[in-house]
């Protein structure tokens, strides 16, 4: 991993030399934290392997392993280079914005990626590549309700929900999604409880056997993302539960093959390789001078036991 | 004779104050959800605990040694990482033994740094903290890592599977606990832990050897650490990179918890299991409550305050004791 980076940063250092001659652009990008999960290693090794592709491309890849102080000092590198657009995945959606605003003041455009930054920022960005969370929620809701209405339970259905980390914005924005969506869909089905998975599987899976003991009748669980949905999924195999439907989002290689299995019934479809290739496309189109959404988001289609034939396997 | 039935029964309280505590959280608990005692829940909380509380085992040597291990925590991610890795490579059983190997090494490399080189532990495991989990990445490339035939294999046995109606995560955790109780309170190797832990000076010139007793605390913690990542990846089949992170600081909580002193040369296996069961059951009491989860970080702290406080309160024999 650091010698791709470094091999990066060579190139473009390289390529800064005779960047004049030739029509290319230089993008900068600093990461939230490549190598904790294989999203955001699928997602960097998709960045440079689309950026090597397009010729007119050069481009520095930088990573903050999760430290805002790290990122902030990437952001004034990358101004001080001169890149000519920074593509940013916040490791704080606060505490970056007066970097981003130095860019901005240094004319270069940034392009936030995956999640976006607090709304105090919106007006020194150029535009936010990435999902739609609150689509994804909502996505969710009515995979649930439709499988409800299949099995003629729609009027009686009861729900519970394992969110993302309390503060996250991608958790926060998932569960409105779903929350709002769930009733105008099916209006009879009850959320009886929320509780935080926080990301992770093992405590999933704990919340979930509360759940259970809790909770004679439970038809439905939606979780955050598909490895909160697999600890979830777990915890009703060991008590014996069975019938629960269980939606997920961030379709994961675990919660894939549960569906194979016919365990897990649905999740959403996003990409790290599409967030990636979106995120330089964006900005590609900015510097071009195209008109570009300033909500750029990517298509996270829905991906049941029914379609799941025409998505492949994830890689994460 | 009277007197004297009251003087045993005030040191019995004396002694067991976080025993007390712990009773009453119970009580409180079933009386607010009847579900809260049911045996599958019971089974279920110490279940989700015995890792929780397999490290603890091990962290209670370390601090009663006077000294402190932080790195517990990326440490069983790696275990975890690293048996589920080798699983598809090499069979379950030589994954375990390697695993095993391998989570000694880095054992017994902070036992030298601490022991032998005498560097101060809060140091040296708040670095082994991060330099575990670059290890650990470097090792998964970042990525997951899943037992490819989740069916076919018996390495399911250890987390998932249970002996006579009993969990065996359970039954892994009490026989630990029991053997490491031993260890601690029956065999020479134990009182040299207290010894070093609580006056360092004295042990030497009592002839103990210091750096090796320091050494070894941190040897039966990583074993321990290393059987905290065989249940959890036995458990889940699957793990993330992050599985461990933050730990420590329970696993620290559930040790002090039980009453081992930070300062070293106090505590006992028998206290940190009950620090254990309080941390899994409050975790568990406060969901079945139904608290909205904002509320419950507040009040898993208010627990703690309170367990630690009739624990001291009943040692000094009064609630109000202001320092003087």
């Amino acid at each position: 991993m650091k010698m791709t980076r470094k091999l990066a940063l060579a190139c473009t250092t390289a390529v800064l030399g005779s960047a004049a001659a030739a029509e290319t652009m230089t993008i900068g990008i600093t990461q939230n934290n490549v190598g904790v999960d294989s999203y955001q290693t699928t997602y960097e090794k998709a960045f440079i392997a689309a950026a090597e592709a397009d010729p007119n491309v050069e481009v520095v890849v930088l990573d903050a392993g999760g430290d805002v102080a790290r990122q902030i000092a990437q952001m004034e590198d990358l101004i001080q280079q001169a890149v000519d657009a920074i593509i940013i995945w916040p490791t704080n959606g606060e505490a970056v914005i007066p970097a981003v605003r130095k860019a901005h003041q240094a004319d270069i455009p940034v392009v936030v990626t995956n999640s976006n930054i607090a709304e105090q920022g919106f007006d020194f960005i150029a535009s936010f590549s990435g999902p739609d969370n609150i689509t994804q929620g909502s996505r969710s809701a009515e995979i649930m309700c439709d499988k409800f209405k299949d099995m003629g339970i729609a009027d009686e259905a009861r729900v519970v929900q394992i969110s993302g980390q309390p503060g996250y914005t991608t958790a926060i924005e998932r569960a409105k999604g779903f929350e709002d969506r769930l009733p105008e869909v099916c209006p009879n089905v009850t959320l009886v409880e929320t509780q935080p998975g926080d990301w992770n599987r093992e405590k999933s899976q704990q919340v979930m056997e509360a759940f259970l003991v809790k909770y004679d009748d439970i038809d439905g669980v939606y979780a955050g993302d598909d490895n909160m949905g697999v600890g979830a999924l777990n915890a009703a195999k060991a008590a014996g539960r069975e019938g629960i439907i269980f939606v997920g989002a961030t379709n994961f290689s675990v919660g894939y093959e549960a569906m194979a299995e016919g365990d897990y019934w649905g999740s959403i479809y996003q990409s790290p390789v599409d967030d990636a290739e979106a995120a330089l496309q964006t900005a590609i189109d900015v510097l071009n001078g195209e008109d570009v959404p300033f909500l750029n988001y990517f298509d996270t289609p829905k991906i049941t036991q029914d379609n799941m034939d025409q998505f492949s396997k994830p890689v994460f | 004779m009277a007197e004297l039935k009251k003087t045993e029964i005030g040191t019995f309280l004396a002694k067991q104050g976080i025993l007390i505590a712990f009773a009453a959280f119970m009580i409180g608990f079933a009386l607010a959800n009847q579900r809260f005692i049911e045996l599958d829940n019971v089974f279920g909380v110490i279940r989700s605990s015995a890792i929780l509380g397999v490290m603890a085992l091990g962290v209670t040597f370390v601090v009663i040694g006077g000294n402190l291990d932080l790195s517990v925590g990326s440490m069983m991610s790696f275990s975890t990482i690293v048996v589920l890795d080798l699983h598809d490579k090499l069979g379950p059983g030589l994954a375990i033994l390697a695993m095993f190997g391998l989570t000694l090494a880095l054992g017994a490399f902070i036992g030298f740094l601490v022991g032998y080189l005498k560097l101060n532990s809060l140091i040296v495991t708040l670095g082994m903290l991060s330099a575990i989990h670059g290890l650990t990445l470097t090792w998964s490339g970042g990525k997951n890592m899943d037992i490819a035939n989740k069916s076919g294999t018996w390495f399911a046995v250890f987390g998932q599977e249970r002996i006579m109606g009993i969990p065996v995560p359970i039954l892994i955790f009490a026989l630990l606990a029991v053997v490491l109780s031993l260890l601690l309170s029956k065999t020479p190797f134990g009182r040299k832990v207290y010894a070093v832990g609580g006056n360092g000076q004295a042990a030497t010139f009592s002839g103990i050897p210091r750096a090796r007793v320091v050494f070894m605390t941190y040897l039966v913690s990583a074993f321990c650490v290393a059987t905290a990542g065989l249940l959890q990846a036995s458990r889940s089949m699957g793990s993330q990179n992050t599985v461990g992170q933050g730990m420590e600081l329970e696993v620290l909580a559930a040790v002090i918890l039980g009453g081992a002193s930070l300062m070293g040369g106090a505590g006992t296996v028998f206290k940190t299991v009950i620090g254990v069961l309080i941390l899994g059951f409050i975790q568990n009491g406060l969901l079945l409550v139904g608290l909205d989860f904002y509320v419950q970080y507040i009040v898993t702290w208010i627990i703690i305050i309170l367990a630690v406080w009739l624990d001291v309160a009943a040692k000094r024999g009064r609630l109000w004791s202001p320092i003087a």
